[in-house]
């Protein structure tokens, strides 16, 4: 220990003043960050707020359609996590309940926070029930690999797991109206929305780009340059006013409309650069084996360069996925969508809370959710790396 | 002793007594940009024989049997493969690509995939075979090539010579009348060598139409119906291995064997 801390913090005098100043630095913002959020914090302006911050005026009596959907969601997500083929060790409860807590450890304790702040029995209940769902997720997931449903093709799993999630959460979202919602359930829902229409079409646009056909590529080159050339919040202001001129008439867009668009047009772009360096990376010898076995320009790239490449992107594609994710925010900002961000600004100004500098508590709270959203997907990413790395040249 | 007689190819001299050609190469030129690569290149490839290619690096060897199965575009010429000849059709490129294995100097498996689904691709997704007659298939190739306990590992987690098997396994599974070799133990340690240069062996035993080019000069020796000598783009002399390794007539060839034996 005493010959660790001198080898690695007093080499020599610099190291030392560095060492001392830099701890120096980092005990005083710690001490103030804890003073913010234990002594001076007034974090009621949270716990009143809580429902509103979350699912915005979802009406009460629906928000148990929300409830499925969350626990459906964490029991996809625990499941698929646990999953894995080949032979299967022994399911013991005890390691997998301690497993779910590492693996969900910051959810987890996110959860608890919320349920400390909204103080209720029923959110206490609820939390109960979400541990449950990440047990039972985790028991389903490793019973996978010890029967038949190993068999299955990988894809179909992840829709197994997945696909409950999603239509709860559409179903829920489509009982209630659109003014109704908000809150951070906006900005998943603007997310995941735009995530799924962005990856196919950010793979067309990949392809398109690298396409033998001069049209196509030129077209492809030039959307993936104008929409990178300019700023995402020009964009949602441009669409705030001017998405009529491009579609339909019968349409009329509401600003979650123009938002899913914009993210999602946006996006694709992003993410067609980064599939196209992914298939960039993908040695020609690649090709020329799938060509030597007679397959067609098509399957190659459906079955032989794409896989590889989509692979090797992954950190980067998750990158775009979460600057994604964050950048939900601006929504609120230049199309007045009720999300989080806008939220947490609206309820300082509300009567009991104006000109008390809230702003702090607020933006806090706000900050918190989208950092554990993005660290959980970043150390996500990282884990499906790993697990895919088996192939790996 | 003048240069034609030696670099005419044509001349079928299989030991397994079958005089029809499979393989026909006529007059062909291949040229990267001002480089010319092959230089009116005749040779006749006839059914269950193996053909030996030599040369020095540079000489044109890989790009001759490239231009065979079209991972290079021939500038003149014919080329033609069990009577398809070989023009910028696509569908005739690919009927011939799917009678004509490749064997490349690095595997290049597919290392997204197992080894079974390496093997099983072609016959499943080209041919169309049901997945699990594929799969049957493959297992069955690489039980052939001595490797069926590595099925469900992935490329990366084998040896070279495995993986070189492996390769070998899934040309194999399109079933294909000709099989082409470029440098296939070029990228080996040498004592993995052998694996490969048997598997190739017993290939040749069962009757394989067999193109190989290799650095390999005591394979050629033993397997090779006939040996070509190629330099600088031009077939410079062609024989049986005997008449080629013992007596070389070429002062080219002299120079060469002596280098390299």
């Amino acid at each position: 220990m005493i010959t660790w801390i001198r080898r690695n913090l007093f080499r020599s005098v610099t190291d030392g003043i560095l060492t001392i100043l830099s701890s120096a630095l980092l005990f005083y913002v710690i001490w103030q960050a804890l003073q913010f959020v234990f002594v001076t914090g007034r974090w009621e302006i949270i716990q009143v707020n809580l429902k509103i911050l979350l699912v915005g005026r979802f009406p009460d009596e629906l928000i148990y359609l929300l409830g499925f959907s969350l626990l459906a969601l964490v029991f996809g997500i625990s499941s698929l996590a646990a999953g894995g083929r080949g032979p299967g060790k022994q399911i013991k409860l005890a390691r997998t309940i301690w497993e779910a807590f590492q693996r969900f450890g910051l959810l987890i304790a996110t959860g608890a926070l919320l349920i400390a702040l909204g103080g209720d029995m029923a959110s206490l209940l609820f939390g109960l029930y979400v541990i449950l769902a990440v047990i039972a997720g985790r028991i389903f997931g490793s019973i996978r690999r010890k029967t038949a449903l190993s068999k299955l093709p990988g894809i179909v799993w992840v829709l197994i797991n997945v696909l409950p999630a999603l239509s709860l959460i559409f179903i829920s979202i489509s009982q209630a109206a659109l003014e109704e919602w908000g809150g951070f359930l906006i900005n998943f829902y603007l997310a995941i929305v735009s995530i799924a229409l962005c990856f196919p079409l950010g793979i067309l646009l990949a392809l398109g780009r690298r396409s033998a056909l001069p049209l196509l590529r030129w077209l492809s080159t030039a959307y993936i340059e104008l929409i990178r050339g300019a700023p995402l919040f020009v964009l949602l202001l441009l669409a705030g006013v001017a998405l009529e001129f491009f579609i339909p008439a019968s349409i009329t867009p509401d600003p979650i409309f123009r938002s899913v668009t914009v993210f999602t047009l946006f996006t694709a772009a992003y993410l067609a650069e980064v599939i196209r360096g992914g298939l960039q990376s993908i040695p020609k010898g690649q090709a020329e084996a799938g060509k030597a076995l007679g397959m067609s320009a098509t399957k190659i790239t459906v079955l032989i360069t794409l896989p590889q490449a989509l692979r090797n992107v992954i950190p980067a594609q998750i990158g775009q996925f979460i600057s994604l994710f964050k950048d939900t925010t601006l929504a609120g900002v230049a199309l007045s969508v009720f999300e989080l961000l806008n939220v947490g600004t609206a309820i300082t100004k509300q009567d009991d809370y104006l000109g008390q500098g809230l702003v702090y508590e607020s933006l806090a709270f706000v900050g918190l959710l989208f950092w554990v959203g993005s660290y959980v997907m970043s150390r996500e990413s990282q884990r499906i790396e790993k697990k895919l790395g088996v192939g790996i040249r | 002793m003048s240069n034609e007689v030696f670099n005419d190819a044509s001349k079928i001299t299989s030991k397994h007594g079958s005089d029809e050609a499979i393989i026909v190469i006529e007059g062909v030129y291949k040229r990267f940009k001002e480089f010319e690569a092959l230089k009116n290149i005749n040779v006749k490839v006839g059914r269950q024989e193996v053909v030996v290619v030599i040369g020095p690096s540079g000489s044109g060897k890989s790009t001759l049997i490239r231009c065979i199965n079209r991972l290079e575009v021939h500038d003149e010429g014919n080329i033609s493969v069990d009577g398809t000849a070989l023009t910028s059709d696509i569908k005739n490129i690919q009927e011939i690509r799917r009678e004509t294995g490749m064997v490349f100097q690095g595997f290049n498996l597919f290392p997204h995939l197992t080894v079974l689904t390496n093997v099983a691709i072609g016959p499943r997704r080209v041919r169309g075979l049901p997945k699990t007659e594929a799969e049957a298939l493959a297992m069955e190739l690489l039980t052939r090539v001595k490797i069926p306990e590595q099925a469900d590992k992935f490329p990366a987690q084998l040896s070279g010579g495995q993986q070189q098997r492996v390769a070998i396994a899934r040309a194999l599974a399109m079933t294909p009348k000709v099989m082409l070799f470029d440098e296939p133990t070029s990228a080996l340690d040498p004592e993995m060598i052998n694996e490969v240069l048997d598997a190739m062996k017993e290939l040749a035993k069962e009757g394989m139409t067999m193109v190989v080019v290799t650095h390999e000069m005591g394979f050629a020796r033993e397997v090779a119906d006939r040996v070509i000598f190629m330099d600088a783009g031009e077939i410079v002399e062609v024989g049986t291995p005997s008449e080629l390794f013992d007596n070389p007539k070429e002062a080219r060839t002299q120079k060469f064997l002596s280098q390299i034996l």
